[in-house]
């Protein structure tokens, strides 16, 4: 990938917690689905996943709206604004029932836009890759 | 007599590990060849797995470019050194919910796929939390949940509450909970099919990384040592290791760290012409032999 511009490390900094948050968001409506779908419910989370996931999203959509977007990360900028909007219309059909598949199609836009964005700049990874059984090898110079 | 033929297949692997990632506390003792590996098991008319690896459209660049995974084959590539499809593969085993293991899931259209319910009821728990504790969701892929949905909707998905024995014929499953993961499992095939079985092998997943968790660093002096990375307790991942070394009557040989890279050394082996090793456990009457 290309040497990128001051402004745009800026936007990549400035955009990259939005960018994890709505990842978060549409995992844990993902999770909430994959409980529902799956029935494994003996340790259902006590904690308001669903209120949890609404208030990332909205934040993210929020720092996303202001960010400063530069002409070499308006693709990205782009695929996130997609992402967010397609996470609220995913909320917005869970709030109304936990039918699972007026929710599951726009999750999975969102999705596809995360991973469009995680592709036009580097430092937005869809996968924390930190530790496990890959991340300890040690990052190549 | 072996009921089952047992397959243990590279798909992929990073040259230089650090041994601190695999055996607890050896900083600065070098690194290690990492093979990804899943397992094949065959015969009784099933066609099962042990994960299924990672899905290298997603992931594939970033862990080429900034880890130095390499080598890494699909499915189809890697099965077919078996004679096996990927359509063929009737029932899969996740050991845990990590992308290296479970990431590949589309790939098998026709498998039914075990998982503790512990694992993702405490994966979608820690999903819950604030952003502090984002370090539990490291190797978690949000795509793995979307998949896991569409898995459960068709039916193919069974979240296992505990132990399970007879899953298939003679293969059981061992829930190892607050370990390598909250809700991670390994599996037992007695090849005998006898209760107390004299043919065990059991696969465990990351709840030990090589044969220096089993037996420790003095081959004189043996002790257990817990692999260099959990989110659940050493304490667990040490008495998870006694009782599998207690399901093969010590013979710790039959305990299949699947990320070791000295199986193909251990074990019958050839390395395929795209570089990535075979290692054959066990052949089950009638079935040729796929490293000789």
């Amino acid at each position: 990938m290309p040497e990128l511009d001051d402004a745009t490390v800026a936007y990549v900094l400035e955009t990259r917690r939005g960018f994890e948050d709505l990842r978060q968001a549409a995992a844990q409506l993902a999770g909430l689905l994959a409980m529902e779908a799956s029935g494994a419910r003996s340790e259902m989370p006590q904690h308001p996943l669903l209120a949890a996931a609404q208030e990332l999203s909205r934040d993210a959509a929020e720092s996303i709206r202001q960010a400063r977007v530069t002409p070499r990360a308006q693709r990205h900028h782009d695929h996130l604004v997609h992402a967010a909007e397609e996470m609220r219309r995913a909320l917005t059909a869970a709030r109304r029932s936990l039918a699972i598949d007026p929710i599951l199609r726009p999750l999975r836009a969102a999705y596809t836009e995360l991973e469009g964005a995680s592709r036009e700049l580097p430092g937005f990874e869809m996968v924390a890759f930190g530790h496990g059984c890959c991340g300890l090898a040690g990052r190549k110079a | 007599m072996s009921r089952y033929s047992i397959w243990i297949l590279e798909f992929a692997n990073v040259p230089n590990y650090p041994l601190s990632g695999l055996v607890y506390g050896a900083h600065n003792q070098g690194t290690r060849r990492l093979p990804y590996c899943y397992v094949l098991i065959k015969g009784q008319g099933h066609v099962a797995m042990v994960d299924v690896g990672y899905n290298h459209k997603a992931y594939g660049a970033v862990l080429a470019t900034t880890f130095g995974a390499r080598d890494w084959h699909p499915p189809r590539t890697v099965l077919a050194e078996c004679g096996v499809t990927p359509e063929e593969v009737s029932t899969v085993f996740l050991t845990h919910s990590h992308f290296d293991h479970m990431g590949n899931i589309e790939d098998f259209p026709n498998a039914t796929f075990y998982i503790q319910e512990r694992e993702l009821s405490k994966w979608v728990w820690t999903m819950s939390l604030e952003r502090r504790f984002r370090w539990m969701m490291l190797g978690i892929d949000p795509a793995d949940i979307l998949r896991t949905v569409d898995l459960a909707r068709q039916g193919r998905l069974v979240s296992v509450p505990g132990d399970r024995e007879d899953v298939l014929p003679g293969v059981d499953l061992h829930a190892a909970f607050d370990t390598h993961t909250f809700g991670s499992m390994y599996v037992r095939v007695r090849n005998d099919g006898a209760a107390n079985s004299k043919d065990p092998w059991i696969f465990a997943g990351d709840l030990v990384y090589t044969q220096e968790n089993l037996r420790g660093q003095d081959p004189q002096d043996p002790e257990y040592i817990p692999v260099g990375f959990a989110s659940g307790s050493q304490l667990q991942l040490i008495l998870t290791t006694d009782e599998m070394v207690k399901r093969v009557d010590g013979d710790i040989r039959r305990i299949i760290p699947v990320h070791d890279d000295t199986l193909k050394e251990r074990f019958p082996s050839r390395i395929t012409q795209d570089g990535l090793a075979i290692v054959e456990l066990a052949l089950a009457d009638g079935e040729a032999s796929r490293v000789g």
